[in-house]
């Protein structure tokens, strides 16, 4: 079935993400003055403010910081209500939004803030692989 | 006699992103009116060695949340005045005038278009598309829309800091229908004026329809019509007129960010920076205050934002609701109009709260808006609060009754 969710326009200096996604890896922008991890991906580091950004590959490993449970939705995103949407704090650093998988909308007390999330990408055309976030056992 | 601003502040640099005009080595590029801001600011401060993170005020035609969120900053000014190409020059002009005042030391005024790349023969070139920014483009897959969709995310991190729950948040909305039920003009006023009017339990507000778990239909603001109007004038005129003058001892404003992606704390907002502000100027504290307009977007904001204005503990705003202190005869009156959740919410609800703290402290309640009248309290001092974007940006005002 095709893809029929909000799929984003890109930008230019978002790309390395982009093209990590297609090949299944999480990319996010450093700095190579401060070395912090930064999510959104800036133009300048938000934190020392210099330039000089990289792209590195993530362990794609996180934990939820916050969720709730999304009743009403529109687009593609209609048919699947209620679903989980939640805030990851990235194992990097910083904080990345997502809808999250491998848990139950109909009883949102039973997802734990704090636990253990793990990326994955699902294809929804050529040139977009979107992010997801699934639990995960903890080792 | 206006004060006088002469020589009050000077500009002290001017710089350029780093290709403008056409630039046709970066066809395809998709340069971005974000990039030609930020490249044009970082440029200036390096002309002038001021560092970014010592920008104070960010004055830009519409851009302003979206510039100090990228940059990482927290203004202490924000002003993001659009009215076309002139804007440029009346910000110089508010810079001025917030420097004069001693609000702020240092003000960047910032401009980017990427009026020919998107428009003529650049990335543009027929193919236009809109620019997105990058905190948009990471968060539109998620199908999050609508303040709803997004404040939930903040009740479930109240709830795992403190141990709150859902009931704890529907006293607000129970309390606050309290007050709307002595307020003609509310929306939710009684069963006549709406079907959904008129006094409402916990368990109605627990057991509503769920718009984003945990927020109930009840625990969200109307979407309704208002307009409104207030004028502010100096002192001698002030005292000149026949209404009853209302000062404003303290303001102050602030911002957390532009996108909830980057909320640092989900239980948390700027108000604490925006009302520490006012208190100052106002020489007064919370314990001063004798009512509060808070908007209450959602029950959550009206929670969150009680703590952040010094009302309640950390994690306890909601006790103000629960042990009536925030209720009609409280101690505490809050939203004495019946707030967005009960009397009107347009979508933008400053305004109302404005309107209200007025009447209260002018002691004109009882002589009602357009010839109806609300409920009058005692209150001599006000802290008015109003929460912008998803629990983004604060702006809080200390207000006093004439003595
Ligand atoms: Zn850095």
């Amino acid at each position: 079935m095709a893809y029929d969710k909000p799929i984003p326009p890109q930008g230019q200096h978002t790309q390395p993400f982009w093209e990590g996604a297609k090949a299944g890896k999480l990319m996010l922008p450093r700095c190579t003055d401060c070395n912090r991890t930064h999510w959104y991906p800036r133009l300048i580091c938000p934190f020392c403010h210099s330039a000089a950004l990289e792209w590195v590959q993530a362990s794609g490993e996180g934990r939820i910081h916050t969720y709730a449970v999304q009743h009403r939705a529109f687009g593609g995103w209609q048919q699947e209500v209620p679903y989980v949407t939640a805030f990851i704090d990235l194992a990097e650093g910083d904080r990345m939004l997502t809808v999250l998988r491998g848990v139950d909308a109909t009883r949102p007390e039973s997802i734990k803030i704090g636990a253990l999330v793990r990326v994955e990408f699902e294809q929804a055309n050529e040139d977009t692989h979107i992010p997801f976030w699934r639990v995960a056992e903890e080792q | 006699m206006a004060a006088n601003l002469s020589n009050a502040a000077a500009i002290v640099g001017a710089a350029e992103s780093n290709v403008i005009g056409y630039p046709m080595e970066l066809i395809g590029k998709r340069v971005t009116s974000l990039q030609h801001h930020i490249e044009a600011i970082k440029n200036v401060c390096d002309l002038t060695g001021i560092p970014v993170a010592d920008i104070q005020g960010i004055f830009s035609a519409g851009w302003s949340g979206e510039l100090a969120e990228h940059l990482g900053l927290r203004p202490r000014y924000l002003d993001t005045t659009m009215v076309g190409g002139c804007s440029f020059q009346i910000h110089v002009h508010h810079a001025l005038a917030a420097i004069h005042a001693g609000i702020i030391d240092i003000a960047l005024v910032s401009h980017g278009e990427a009026g020919w790349s998107y428009r003529g023969g650049g990335y543009g070139g027929g193919r236009g598309g809109a620019q997105v920014s990058p905190a948009t483009e990471m968060t539109a897959a998620y199908g999050i829309f609508g303040a709803p969709s997004q404040y939930a995310h903040a009740m479930v991190r109240h709830f795992h800091r403190f141990g709150t729950t859902a009931e704890d948040f529907a006293h607000i909305a129970v309390v606050t229908r309290q007050w709307a039920t002595l307020n003609p003009r509310a929306v939710m006023f009684d069963k006549k004026q709406s079907p959904f009017g008129g006094p409402i339990t916990l368990q109605d507000v627990t057991e509503a329809r769920l718009i984003a778990w945990p927020l109930t239909l009840y625990n969200c603001c109307l979407v309704t019509d208002h307009g409104g109007a207030v004028i502010v004038a100096r002192p001698e005129i002030a005292r000149s007129l026949r209404t009853n003058p209302v000062w404003i001892s303290g303001a102050g404003e602030s911002m957390g960010h532009q996108n909830m992606l980057e909320m640092e704390d989900f239980t948390a907002t700027s108000a604490s920076r925006s009302s520490a502000t006012a208190y100052k100027m106002a020489g007064l504290g919370p314990a001063d205050m004798e009512m509060a307009m808070i908007y209450d977007s959602f029950t959550i904001t009206a929670g969150i934002t009680a703590e952040m204005l010094g009302l309640a503990p950390r994690g306890k705003g909601y006790t103000l609701w629960k042990e009536g202190h925030a209720a009609p005869g409280g101690r505490l009156p809050i939203n004495t109009n019946g707030g967005g959740l009960s009397f009107n919410h347009s979508g933008m609800y400053g305004m109302q709260l404005l309107v209200e703290a007025y009447r209260q402290l002018s002691g004109t309640a009882e002589d009602g808006v357009n010839g109806i009248a609300g409920k009058q309290t005692n209150a001599r001092t006000c802290v008015v609060n109003g929460t912008g974007g998803t629990l983004s940006t604060t702006g809080t005002l200390v207000l006093t009754a004439d003595s």
